[in-house]
């Protein structure tokens, strides 16, 4: 193979990470504080949720099949957590004790959509598309009647900390400090304050790299995309379809619930998904962005994880730099096809070496 | 064994038409608990509150009946009024007639709407691209120029006779004294405007008389036919001679258009034209459309069975309305009327189809 071609060919397998850096680059030049801690913490932190849901999405996708439910199951679980939180709180409960409870029911609650839409797709053999188009209405109905509406409020202080904590604190008076926040009296010192990662996104890239690990090294990761390339070979070698594909959809599930887990201790707030916010089509935009395809079989982790890196990048720079919000739905649609064209037009480029 | 045969084929009859039985019990346990709810008024309200799902569902159903998808339909009725009210405001600014900027307030909207599913289209048939994702992308990029145009404001201050038009009525009759179309009578006293019947909206006229064609060609022609013979397989519809790609292009310019209708029909009714103004129908329509039938793998469909899933949801939301049960019970409602329909048509198989 010439150099010519393998050079091509890296680009066409890593344009979305090339153009990501491109895209930075152009960004930092144009935009004003674009290039910055501050910024580059905030587009992390804006893309946290996004992150989540793109992440359970490409289980689902590699498997061949399609969650459009995940962006009011996460709506649900943000505001059931947050109403135990709430309860809890106001029942007397420690800090500790009714943050802890509200979210972890809060996640296990937000298993049973996915259960059901693993049990109707594989049993009942519903399409994908249409069962969890139908658990789109139910989540988002009972979110919306848990809450009436309003949002969620006089949680627990500390769920607030903690969603808005950092991993650690520089301050040029007081020195350097871990997840404590250091107590500061001064304008210019509290300006000066260095915030260097924020906790959510720890956890959540701990999470990530444990699901990433079980995709790509584990049996769990080769069965779904055996799956996702052809049922019929996966039944043949052994693999019980059906219950794996119910663990993928309760995989994305999760991941949506964490997701609202994590929104409520971003706002400190629970609150039930627009209905015209459409997470899951830009979940579902990330995952394809970062190559998977909608056919199944294809798709990684790291892939998704680059796609809505470049959404968030696309958005906060286009923020920075005072243009109108809605260019970024012209932007991203644009890229989506782009995506895929690429895919489509130069398939021995990204396929073969 | 002659009673079982008669049963068994009388199962069937209600399998085969649980939508129909569904939106009839419908109207009847609405009408028994609610209040005026089986009233010429409140049964054009349901008409009228449909339009916008009716119009995206049939456009919908060509392309479902294709194997694809459309998803870009709901924020097309945002592009295609804001382009309709924005060049309705602009010509009447310029002095134009009201006639005039009306007319070619709606025709831009509806020839620049075609202009999405031309694309929709092409990247579809020609460029291979999933429609999922296709009309995902084109979803977003109708939507920023929609708001683009718009400025992030609805657009206000159309022509005054639109309003007319799109609150207007096909037949209005006052028992015994006046029997006019189209237009309202003047100088009625209170009481006499209180008696006035008004028939049939003109929104819904033109919504019937679309859909109606549509219906027609979809049943009766040859594009119809070679339509469901692309959605059944694709290989064999292009062994058998069709154009494949011109037909998908033309399928989804067909959606496209009724998007468009309904962008134009909104404008009509609400006098304004929103960037935002259709998104939350995309999934009713879709919904509307599996209701009717309609598999997602192509192949069978119908528009008669669309219309019917459509006025399902009408229905229900109207009569959820009347009875104050909040709306988010609707979408619970929806979701499980959804699932009901798939399961339905994947256990009784032999009894929906067959016959």
């Amino acid at each position: 193979m010439t150099k010519k071609r393998k050079a091509l060919s890296f680009i066409g397998r890593n344009w979305a990470l090339l153009f990501l850096i491109l895209m930075l680059m152009l960004f930092s030049i144009l935009g004003k504080n674009f290039f910055g801690l501050r910024n580059f913490s905030n587009i992390l932190l804006a893309v946290t949720t996004l992150l989540l849901l793109a992440s359970g999405e490409t289980f689902v996708i590699i498997s061949g099949g399609i969650d459009l439910s995940i962006g009011f199951v996460m709506g649900f679980v943000c505001v059931t957590s947050a109403i135990i939180m709430r309860d809890l709180h106001a029942a007397g409960f420690p800090q500790a004790v009714s943050i802890m409870a509200g979210s972890s029911i809060g996640i296990l609650l937000g298993l049973i959509p996915g259960f059901i839409n693993g049990v109707l797709i594989t049993k009942l053999r519903v399409p994908p598309f249409i069962a969890t188009l139908g658990m789109w209405g139910i989540a988002n109905g009972l979110a919306w009647r848990l809450c009436e509406g309003f949002p969620i409020a006089f949680l627990p202080p500390k769920a607030r900390d903690i969603g808005m904590a950092y991993i650690a604190y520089y301050s040029p008076k007081k020195g350097f400090s871990l997840f404590d926040r250091p107590v500061l009296t001064e304008r210019a010192d509290i300006l000066n304050l260095m915030k260097i990662i924020p906790l959510p996104v720890l956890l959540i890239a701990i999470l990530l790299v444990i699901f990433a690990f079980i995709l790509s090294k584990r049996k769990f990761g080769q069965h779904t995309y055996a799956i996702g390339g052809k049922v019929d070979a996966a039944i043949r070698a052994g693999v019980n379809v059906p219950w794996h594909l119910i663990k993928v959809y309760v995989i994305s599930s999760f991941f949506a619930a964490c997701a609202g887990v994590l929104l409520v201790f971003k706002l400190n707030m629970g609150i039930h998904t627009q209905y015209t916010s459409s997470y899951e089509l830009f979940a579902i935009a990330a995952v394809v962005i970062g190559g998977a395809s909608l056919m199944g079989g294809k798709g990684s982790i790291w892939g998704t994880v680059i796609g809505v890196l470049l959404i968030g990048t696309l958005n906060n720079g286009l923020m920075m730099m005072g243009l109108p919000i809605f260019y970024r739905y012209i932007a991203i649609g644009c890229i989506l096809i782009v995506a895929v064209l690429i895919d489509q037009l130069f398939p021995e480029l990204v396929y073969k070496e | 064994m002659m009673d079982n045969k008669n049963l068994r084929k009388i199962l069937i009859g209600i399998a085969g038409r649980w939508t129909l039985i569904f939106l009839a019990l419908e109207i009847i346990f609405f009408s028994i608990f609610g209040i005026n709810y089986f009233s010429l008024k409140n049964l054009q309200n349901i008409l009228l509150a449909s339009t916008t799902v009716l119009l995206l569902a049939t456009g919908e159903t060509f392309v479902i009946v294709t194997g694809g998808i459309d998803l870009s339909v709901g924020f097309m009725v945002g592009f295609s009024g804001v382009i309709c009210a924005k060049v309705m405001v602009t010509l009447q600014a310029a002095g134009a007639s009201q006639a005039v900027a009306i007319s070619s307030g709606i025709l831009a909207a509806l020839l620049l709407g075609l202009l999405p599913g031309l694309v929709n289209g092409l990247l579809v048939a020609k460029l291979r691209v999933p429609p999922f994702i296709a009309t995902f992308g084109m979803l977003g990029i109708a939507y920023g120029f929609a708001e683009i145009i718009c400025n992030n404001v609805p657009i206000m201050g159309l022509p005054t006779s639109v309003g007319s038009i799109g609150h207007g009525y096909l037949i209005y009759w006052l028992p015994g004294k006046i029997f006019a179309f189209l237009q309202k009578p003047e100088n009625l006293t209170r009481l006499e405007l209180q008696n006035l019947v008004s028939i049939i909206p003109n929104v819904t006229v033109i919504t019937a008389i679309v859909i109606g064609i549509f219906a027609f060609i979809l049943a009766r022609t040859k594009f119809g036919q070679h339509t469901y013979a692309i959605g059944g397989s694709m290989d064999a519809a292009e062994r058998a001679g069709i154009n494949v790609k011109r037909h998908l292009i033309k399928v989804y310019m067909i959606s496209s258009f009724f998007a468009s209708l309904a962008g134009v029909t909104y404008v009509l009714r609400f006098i304004t034209g929103r960037a935002p103004a259709g998104s939350a129908r995309l999934l009713d329509a879709v919904v509307a459309v599996v209701i009717g039938g309609a598999s997602l793998y192509g192949g069978t469909g119908t528009i008669l069975g669309t219309v019917i899933g459509a006025l399902i949801i009408g229905v229900l939301e109207i009569g959820l309305v009347n009875l104050g049960i909040p709306t988010y019970n609707l979408y619970i409602a929806v979701g499980c009327i959804l699932i009901f329909a798939v399961l339905v048509d994947q256990f009784f198989p032999e009894l929906v189809r067959k016959e």
